[in-house]
């Protein structure tokens, strides 16, 4: 018999966690704790990455609170060719960058999502997740959290990297990730090891952004509440 | 992304100051950026002996992938662009005559709805005519099963797998069959495809297999190989995803156990157009596991 990836150990530690009735922020941090009791060597290599990419300023240089949100076309999880203006016809919108229906946080993150969707779309706000994987594992990450809203491939991570929201993962955490069963080149349809900053942003119907949530350490997101008030108040 | 492009900056011009002249940055700022895409890449790119600076040999492994990034976050952007009133979006693909069309619908439904001025070209040849489409430039996408060709620049995705098997038309004596031997094959007379990728593997293999002589009539294109099984002129070796059920059935031959890959080819480092990059994407990303015969 092989031995079980860590992946596989964690499983269970993941569920629990992602239906835990508590804020997103304590869900993500049961995990992280999980993960780190669990795969400490794992946990060390995580912190060293997320440590270079605060100290080289990943993610600062993404569109600012301001700005406008750049233009994308993008294929979603039906197949579908989707623009940014397309999603502002239909109002504001929260676009939320994932890593991938391998992610663990990624999977708690759009749980959360989805379960704020009937708040959310009472105030004629919307989600669009965008991740680099295709639209096979796309289908799996929404149909795992049973996310009524779209999610959109970015092949290669082309958008994100547009954003400078995009990083190579590098050789020594790539094989830990590998043997821990968390390999993102069979969803993403290419094996050049890059992956996106798990980004929020708030978008009004002028494609201006209102909100931003950017942080290297991608075991954080931007909290529902946080989400829900920028939402509210764009237009 | 702007540390990939002084990056490659960097490894045109092997000199700093001018990459930096090049990408219109001041100095430290480009330094900065290439530090910072070193420490992602976990090593130095560059070995800094100011004349004779140059890549160091991860610099030079990661240049074509760099280069790739770069390229596709330029397609991203491109793509994104609205396409404004009265433009057009050429784009000329080749199909090999084995690959069905509709198994393509729904995309270029998507792809004509997304840009308004698309206009597609659409070719079908054999795969010697398709891969030579691709070459010259007349196609910027080809479709096709294995293309025999050992280019650098060819660029390949595989799309799907079809298992290839036996096809009858539903009044054959064979129809109600659900597997043939290669044996009773010898009776029969084939339809073969000369334009199919594999009518040399197939040949091969019905050999290998004891058929040597067996009557056969000779098409050229999918449809008129359809028309004649149809028609009962004969039986077929293709692949059961070329096949809808309407008049024709699919049985298992025996120790066949050949299946062939369908992939999209391109050529690496060419220009692509706004419509190429969109369906290129669109392509890759689709869920291509369908019911081709594959799974058993």
């Amino acid at each position: 018999m092989t031995e079980p990836k860590l992946s596989d150990i964690l499983e269970d530690s993941l569920v629990r966690c992602r239906n835990l009735d508590a804020p997103l922020a304590d869900r993500l941090q049961a995990f992280a704790n999980e993960l780190r009791r669990l795969g400490p060597r794992f946990a060390a290599a995580v912190d060293m990455l997320v440590s270079r990419l605060a100290e080289c300023g990943a993610g600062a240089t993404a569109p600012k609170v301001g700005e406008p949100m750049p233009a994308f076309l993008l294929p979603d999880d039906r197949g579908r060719l989707v623009r940014l203006e397309d999603l502002l016809n239909e109002g504001p919108v929260a676009l939320a960058f994932n890593r991938g229906h391998w992610c663990p946080y990624c999977r708690i993150n759009i749980d959360a999502l989805a379960r704020a969707e009937e708040e959310i779309a009472a105030e004629h706000r919307h989600v669009a997740a965008i991740v680099p994987d295709r639209q096979k594992f796309a289908v799996w990450l929404k149909s795992d959290a049973k996310a009524p809203f779209p999610v959109l491939t970015d092949m290669d991570n082309g958008y994100a990297m547009t954003l400078d929201l995009a990083f190579f993962v590098g050789d020594e955490l790539k094989h830990m990730m590998v043997s821990s069963g968390w390999d993102p080149s069979a969803s993403q349809g290419t094996d050049n090891w890059m992956l996106p900053i798990p980004a929020t942003f708030i978008v009004g119907t002028d494609g201006i952004i209102h909100a931003r949530f950017v942080d290297p350490d991608y075991r954080t997101r931007m909290a529902i509440e946080d989400l829900l008030g920028a939402l509210r108040s764009a237009t | 992304m702007h540390h990939i492009r002084y990056f490659l900056a960097v490894s045109e011009t092997l000199n700093l100051t001018k990459a930096a002249e090049r990408c219109n940055v001041a100095q430290p700022a480009l330094t900065r950026a290439i530090k910072a895409l070193e420490n992602e890449l976990g090593g130095e790119l560059l070995r800094r002996e100011r004349a004779l600076s140059h890549l160091t040999a991860l610099g030079q492994r990661m240049l074509p992938m760099l280069r790739e990034c770069y390229d596709t976050a330029l397609a991203a952007k491109m793509v994104a662009a609205s396409i404004r009133k009265g433009e057009t979006a050429p784009l000329s693909v080749a199909i090999s005559h084995t690959v069905p069309l509709e198994r393509f619908g729904s995309m270029l439904r998507e792809l004509s709805r997304a840009l308004p001025g698309l206009q597609l070209t659409l070719r079908r040849g054999s795969a010697n005519e398709v891969a030579e489409n691709l070459r010259s430039g007349t196609a910027e996408l080809v479709i096709a099963g294995p293309l025999d060709q050992t280019w650098s620049r060819l660029d390949t995705v595989p799309l799907f797998e079809e298992r290839l098997g036996l096809v009858v038309s539903t009044t054959h004596k064979l129809a109600s069959r659900k597997e043939v031997e290669f044996k009773e094959l010898s009776f029969e007379t084939l339809l073969i495809n000369d334009g199919c990728e594999l009518v040399d593997e197939l040949r091969a293999r019905l050999e290998a297999n004891g058929i040597f002589n067996t009557a056969a009539h000779h098409v050229g294109t999918q449809e008129d190989m359809l028309t004649f099984l149809k028609a009962g002129l004969g039986v077929a070796i293709m692949p059961f995803g070329m096949v809808g059920t309407n008049g024709i059935c699919r049985i298992e031959l025996k120790q066949l156990n050949l299946a062939r890959k369908v992939s999209m080819y391109s050529v690496a480092g060419r220009q692509r157009t706004i419509a190429g990059a969109t369906l290129f994407n669109l392509l890759r990303a689709a869920d291509w596991d369908f019911d081709t015969g594959t799974k058993q």
